[in-house]
């Protein structure tokens, strides 16, 4: 690199000698990008998983299988278990429980069911949609952070361009490229971040429509064996 | 009574190291892609060398008014304005020409009247030596031995003025030769300069040309032709400009017999304000400040 001209435009050079508001705006967003991009692969791995946990366990649960025996193995491993599996495993402790107390009648025991299962699916649901709010917040806002910076540095080079008798174009220059990497870091933030938190959102939706689902079909189960005379 | 088993199940940690990890590599990846991918100016192209030629007829820059011919290819206009100084033009070789076998003619006679001079004179001494041997045969050996003596000295003395008289020939034709080259280069200088002004006028006159055209052009674009317009009627108009085109004074010095037609090309003049304008100051001349508009509703 030589230095003619008085000017390198180097990257690195280019954030070395940002004014601090500038450097601040980009140290921010750089944070900001590291975060969202954590949380991007963490809730990709989640979701991930989630989806082929609650995958297995439904072709498991209507391909015929013990309930018992799924209900055993389940509670047996409560950490590594699914969301659907958890919700599973809460009402069917629950239905169990009232089935053991006499003189209860069955729609008490369904509805108690339905209530344990529910709690268990709000607490579910939290957890999956759990820094969702960060993505959606860097999506949104590191443009306007970049932006400002942006603006704050290209203020800086116009002001210093009026302390000039004659303005050439590359005195300006440096000023507004390096601002304009504030922009463009914010940017960077912020694409992914959105795109991650709407895909994750379209997922999550799914899965709590299946969830939902199998709520339900679970309480009709449920409501039928115990029904049947035993 | 709470049953330890009835206790929620509490959201576990993610898989958050090899999620770092991978933020880190997203961002390492795209740093690299900026600081190789992206060249950041840091050479510079090198200077270029651009001639001015402040005397010679610039070619005209693109005028603003549309101009319905495609432009003739600017590069090899210039090429042979600029080519004139170095190589003389073949006028100026001419009229030299026919001087030089001239010179060559004059110089041959000379030297042709030289020898036959001078060999007229060996015969002469050939002859005196042979008499004056037949006498000297006659006479003493001594005194023979003296004349011969004074003989030679007369010899030595008029080969000597001999070549004192060439030396003085040469020097006239030398000098006569140099005359003749400098009225020669005189010459040339002024078949030169002759074809160079030459030239210029018929840049400038193109020049001019040219943008009488795109002058007319423009108008003729702005004009709205009365619907009884018939013929192709001349109009002549006498414009004041300012140096920048700008049209200042219009008044109408021929015309073409339609009030309309007039009014409408006046418009039209108006409308076109500012001309186009050559960039020579000389074709400027024909311009500015006064501009005696011919024109035609067709062309």
């Amino acid at each position: 690199m030589k230095p003619d001209f008085g000017q390198d435009l180097s990257l690195v050079h280019l954030i070395l000698n940002a004014s601090i508001p500038v450097q601040i705006v980009m140290a921010l967003l750089l944070a900001a990008s590291l975060m969202s991009w954590w949380y991007i692969f963490i809730k990709l791995f989640a979701l991930k998983r989630a989806m082929r946990i609650t995958e297995r366990f439904e072709r498991e649960f209507w391909g015929g299988g013990d309930i018992n025996a799924m209900y055993q193995r389940i509670s047996a491993e409560r950490d590594a278990a699914g969301e659907m599996e958890r919700i599973f495993e809460a009402g069917f402790r629950e239905f169990m429980k009232l089935r053991r107390q006499a003189g209860v009648s069955i729609n008490v025991v369904i509805d108690g069911t339905r209530r344990a299962m529910r709690a268990t699916y709000q607490r579910e649901l939290d957890g999956l949609e759990s820094h969702l709010a960060f993505l959606a917040t860097v999506g949104s806002v590191s443009p306007y952070v970049g932006l400002f910076g942006t603006v704050w540095g290209i203020m800086i080079a116009f002001m210093g361009l009026s302390s000039v008798a004659q303005a050439t174009l590359a005195q300006v220059a440096p000023g507004i490229a390096e601002a304009l990497i504030a922009t463009a870091m914010g940017l960077f933030a912020a694409i992914p971040a959105v795109i991650g938190y709407n895909r994750y959102t379209h997922d999550i939706d799914r899965l709590a429509n299946r969830m939902e689902s199998f709520m339900e079909e679970f309480s009709n189960i449920l409501q039928r064996q115990a029904t049947k005379p035993a | 009574m709470i049953d330890a088993a009835d206790a929620p199940h509490l959201a576990r940690p993610g898989t958050s190291i090899a999620a770092g990890v991978l933020a880190l590599g997203v961002h390492a990846a795209f740093l690299l892609l900026l600081v190789v991918g992206v060249s950041w100016q840091t050479e510079h192209p090198a200077p270029v060398m651009v001639d001015l030629w402040e005397a010679l007829p610039a070619e005209p820059s693109p005028p603003p008014v549309a101009d319905p011919r495609p432009q003739p290819e600017p590069p090899p206009m210039p090429e042979p304005v600029r080519q004139v100084p170095p190589p003389p033009p073949p006028v100026a070789k001419e009229v030299p020409a026919p001087k030089a076998p001239d010179i060559a003619l004059e110089k041959k006679k000379a030297e042709q009247e030289k020898k036959k001079a001078e060999a007229a004179r060996l015969e002469k001494l050939k002859a005196m030596q042979a008499a004056e041997d037949k006498a000297l045969a006659d006479a003493a050996r001594i005194e023979a031995e003296a004349m011969k003596r004074a003989q030679e000295k007369q010899l030595a003395e008029k080969k000597k003025r001999e070549l004192l008289r060439q030396m003085e020939e040469d020097e006239l034709m030398q000098k006569m030769a140099a005359e003749d080259a400098a009225s020669e280069a005189r010459h040339v200088r002024q078949a030169e300069a002759r074809a160079l002004a030459g030239q210029r006028q018929a840049a400038v006159a193109k020049t001019i040309g040219q943008y009488r055209d795109m002058i007319s052009a423009a108008v003729r674009g702005n004009t709205r032709l009365p619907d009884d317009l018939k013929g192709n009627p001349e109009v002549r108009f006498w414009v004041r400009l300012l140096p920048t085109g700008e049209v200042t004074d219009i008044k109408l010095t021929k015309s073409s017999g339609n009030a309309a037609y007039d009014d409408a090309v006046e418009r039209a003049i108006r409308k076109s304000s500012p001309l186009p304008l050559p960039a020579d100051a000389e074709a400027k001349r024909a311009f500015v400040p006064e501009l005696s508009f011919v024109h035609r509703p067709k062309e």
